[in-house]
């Protein structure tokens, strides 16, 4: 477990027109940790999020995905990159008219050369990795389906076995489960829990709700108006010390 | 190692279960689209002879007619008014006939009509009918009945706009709330009291989108009925080119490319307002009363002075028009015994082998011209939409050159490639490509504009290429209203092509301008039924297609 850290921000600031939503903050992520990342709307969670991908570039600081610098990567190395950190989105980012399969095996694109189209036009061995992780995500049964005739739960689980197939060494998961109900929000957050432990992937997922970050995560990072004020293990926390923060941007807000 | 990490798990089953997809009726239906639309282009090639040769040396022959047609020479600018004019209250006098009479076929037409079973498939039937004919095919009956002139044009619009506003107008009255009207019949309104105060309200703001939209393509249509000698701007351009005078021509040309350029740019105005209007304007309605209003009085506020005076205006406009058509009594009393004789010269309808064979070539040169230009479109509009463009600055140019093609109408294309090229389909066929193909670029560019970004972006954040993630994350979305779109498009290109005839451009349509002239009206009305077969089956296979397409 020793080693260089899958992500390290160092003091990385990023503003847009002029404002600024991050502000020196500091991150190191060892692999096959689970990071909960928490903080009221507007602290800055998917900035956050997107720099480590390379989809934002910092004003400040450096990042360091899985060894690389996404802000200075090459068009392709970013392409090579990006294949090796799985993003999972609140909105699925889903295609509703295409089967459960053919968007799961849309996660091996960066692993081919041409554009497909259809279930047929993947190779063999990627459909059988693909039902694999359906399977994993308890919706091999539903390979066929019409992703838009599924349930949100459902949904983000097909999305979850589409960054499976990347075979990531991290996942990046924008609120996951804001738009779940709490049922289908344990189960999802329970098998990215699962993944990580199992695959030793590190996960950093932001979420709204306290109760899930302190029920899932090995630890919480808190951001407030862009800066990050609390990194503890979440073992020793507590919901109330979690309350309070957003309770204090309520009260400087208003 | 992190990079072992897809083996670490043994797979669950040894046995994957099905990795084929089940066939579907989609994939047979999109695969039989597809064929049937190469199928039918290469037909149409075929038939009219295009080769990359045979184009080649009909765009040189357009080249050099276009150097003959410089310098435009404009007519006098008081002449220009005049024209100008005309083809305005032409199309304001048939937009307006047409709503006074959409409104009661509408009410009956709709599925929520319940007077007698006969009487609604009557009024589907004439809606069906009157959409199915063009306006030009219109004008050139009723230039024979009524004699040549803006008259025989308003008509002609307004009979063939009947269909469409009745039409949407219809499914508009089929989706208004039913309870209110409920409400009324249970207070013991009669069926007309519970149409105009219950539905009618309720879809007015539907039926003036409606009308502002039909107005736009009547004010485009109305430029070019003077073709047929139906009034307008369009008799100084046939006048023009019957005479040899390209200069003069071009200069017409010109006129009413700058007038449909206008237009269009009016609309949109008005479409942008109308739509900033509707979201700020919610809150009148819960002002408080003024003070000191009698209670019983509705009173007067900037709204309603609006509104008031808007309607106002908007009829005396419309009564003007119809004054301006000058439908004196004398013409009138004539054309009854003109109507009377083309009714009854009607029946019966008499088919013939021609005639099919030219309904033949019409349906072939619209279907292939829908063809190429939907593919000719795609690649426009990829190159056009926010979403797909490779670089914005040749969107903009690309958007702004389709503005202008589209304005121009077809049948000005048409007369354009006749003069050039000589008669036939070939010259048809250049004009509907023409045509289709803006017409398709802008329908497309609007729709790719409309999908869910989301699953491009996932793709890209999963390291997907540029192209990959096109055809993965947006082609899939765009498929039901690329196929929709296409078949919307050949279904408008079926009734144009018709229209081209009438320039000598190959198709039905020169056969039908015969037949009015040589009085054999069984003819034409065989050649109008043969019209709306044609017209309803497409549409029909259109609707069929996007139900299983979706
Ligand atoms: N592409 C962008 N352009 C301009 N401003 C942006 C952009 N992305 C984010 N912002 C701004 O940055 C701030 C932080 O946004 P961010 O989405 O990171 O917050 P968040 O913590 O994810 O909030 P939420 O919980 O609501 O998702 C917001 O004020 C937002 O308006
Ligand atoms: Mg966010």
């Amino acid at each position: 477990m020793i080693g260089a850290p899958v992500l390290r921000l160092s003091e990385v600031g990023k503003g847009f027109h002029g404002t600024t939503v991050l502000d020196d903050v500091s991150l190191d992520v060892p692999q096959g940790q689970f990071v909960a990342l928490v903080g009221p709307s507007g602290a800055g969670k998917s900035t956050l999020l997107r720099l480590v991908n390379g989809m934002y570039v910092p004003d400040r600081g450096t990042v360091r995905t899985l060894g690389e610098n996404p802000a200075a990567c090459s068009r392709s190395r970013l392409r090579a990159l990006r294949a090796r950190v799985g993003f999972v989105f609140q909105q699925f980012g889903l295609v509703g008219r295409l089967s459960a399969l053919e968007n799961v095996l849309m996660g091996s694109l960066a692993t081919l050369r041409l554009p497909r189209y259809g279930v047929m036009s993947y190779p063999r061995a990627l459909r059988v990795r693909a039902v694999e992780h359906l399977d994993r995500v308890g919706l091999a049964d539903q390979r066929f389906q019409r992703c838009d005739t599924l349930s949100g739960g459902q949904q983000q689980r097909v999305a979850v076995a589409r960054t499976l197939l990347q075979s990531p060494e991290l996942i990046l998961a924008d609120e996951p489960v804001a738009s779940l109900d709490p049922a289908a929000s344990v189960l999802v957050l329970e098998i990215l829990k699962r993944i990580s432990a199992e695959d030793g992937i590190s996960v950093v997922c932001s979420l709204h709700q306290i109760e899930f970050a302190l029920a899932t995560a090995d630890r919480v990072v808190a951001l407030r108006g862009g800066r990050l004020v609390l990194d503890e293990p979440a073992a020793g926390l507590t919901a109330d010390r979690l309350r309070a923060i957003y309770d204090a941007a309520g009260a400087r807000d208003g | 190692m992190v990079s072992t990490t897809s083996t670490r798990h043994a797979p669950a089953e040894a046995n994957p279960g099905p990795l084929r997809p089940p066939w579907s009726a989609r994939a047979f239906i999109a695969a039989g689209l597809l064929g049937a639309a190469v199928a039918v282009t290469w037909l149409t090639f075929w038939w009219i002879g295009l080769s990359p040769a045979s184009l080649a040396a009909g765009l040189g022959d357009t080249a050099r007619l276009l150097a003959r047609m410089w310098p435009p020479d404009l007519p006098g600018a008081g002449d220009v008014a005049r024209m100008i004019a005309e083809t305005l209250l032409i199309a304001v006098a048939g937009t307006g006939l047409a709503v006074l009479a959409s409104v009661p076929l509408a009410f009956t037409a709709a599925r929520t009509h319940r007077g007698p079973r006969w009487l609604r498939s009557a009024a589907r039937v004439v809606v069906v009918l009157t959409r199915a004919v063009p306006t030009l095919a219109f004008a050139i009956l009723f230039v024979r009945i009524f004699g040549l002139g803006p008259l025989a044009g308003a008509l002609a619009v307004a009979v063939h706009s009947v269909g469409m506003i009745a039409k949407m107008l219809a499914d508009a009255v089929e989706e208004a709330d039913p309870v209110p009207a409920e409400a009324a019949r249970a207070c013991g309104a009669r069926e007309a009291q519970v149409a105009v105060s219950t539905v009618l309200p309720r879809v007015f703001p539907a039926l003036t989108a409606i009308v502002l939209y039909r107005l736009d393509i009547n004010l485009r249509t109305s430029a070019v009925l003077g073709v047929v000698g139906a009034g307008g701007i369009g008799v100084a351009l046939q006048t023009a080119l019957g005479s040899l005078n390209y200069h003069r021509a071009a200069g017409i040309i010109c006129v009413i490319v700058v007038l449909v350029l206008l237009l269009e740019l009016l609309s949109v105005a008005i479409r942008r307002r109308t739509r900033a209007g509707r979201s700020a304007g919610d809150t009148t309605g819960t002002a408080a009363l003024p003070a000191g209003r009698a209670p019983h009085d509705v009173g007067w506020d900037r709204g309603r002075a609006l509104r008031v005076g808007g309607a106002v205006a908007t009829g005396v406009v419309f009564l003007v028009s119809l004054w301006s058509l000058n439908p004196d009594p004398g013409r009138l009393s004539g054309a009854w015994t003109n109507l009377s004789a083309v009714l009854t010269g009607m029946w019966p309808p008499a088919f013939s082998g021609e005639l099919l064979m030219a309904v033949l070539e019409s349906l072939l040169m619209a279907l292939g011209a829908a063809a190429a230009g939907a593919a000719c479109g795609l690649v426009l509009a990829l190159l056009t939409a926010v979403n797909t463009t490779p670089w914005r600055p040749l969107s903009a140019v690309v958007r702004v050159l389709l503005v202008v093609v589209r304005g121009i109408p077809d049948l000005v294309y048409a007369l354009l490639f006749v003069a050039a090229l000589g008669l036939g389909p070939f010259a048809g066929f250049l004009a509907l490509w023409i045509s289709c193909t803006a017409l398709a670029a802008k329908f497309f560019a609007d729709s790719l504009e409309q999908l869910d970004p989301l699953p491009h972006e996932a793709l890209t954040a999963a390291g997907a290429r540029r192209w990959q993630a096109f055809a993965a994350g947006i082609w899939p979305q765009f498929v039901p209203s690329f196929t929709g779109n296409g078949l919307f498009v050949a279904d408008l290109a079926m009734r144009e092509s018709v229209v081209l005839g009438i320039a000598g451009a190959g198709g039905v349509g020169y056969l039908m301008q015969e037949s009015i002239a040589t009085l054999r009206y069984d003819t034409t009305a065989a050649i109008v039924i043969a019209i709306a077969v044609v017209v309803y089956a497409i549409e029909t296979l259109a609707r069929i297609a996007r139900r299983h397409l979706l």
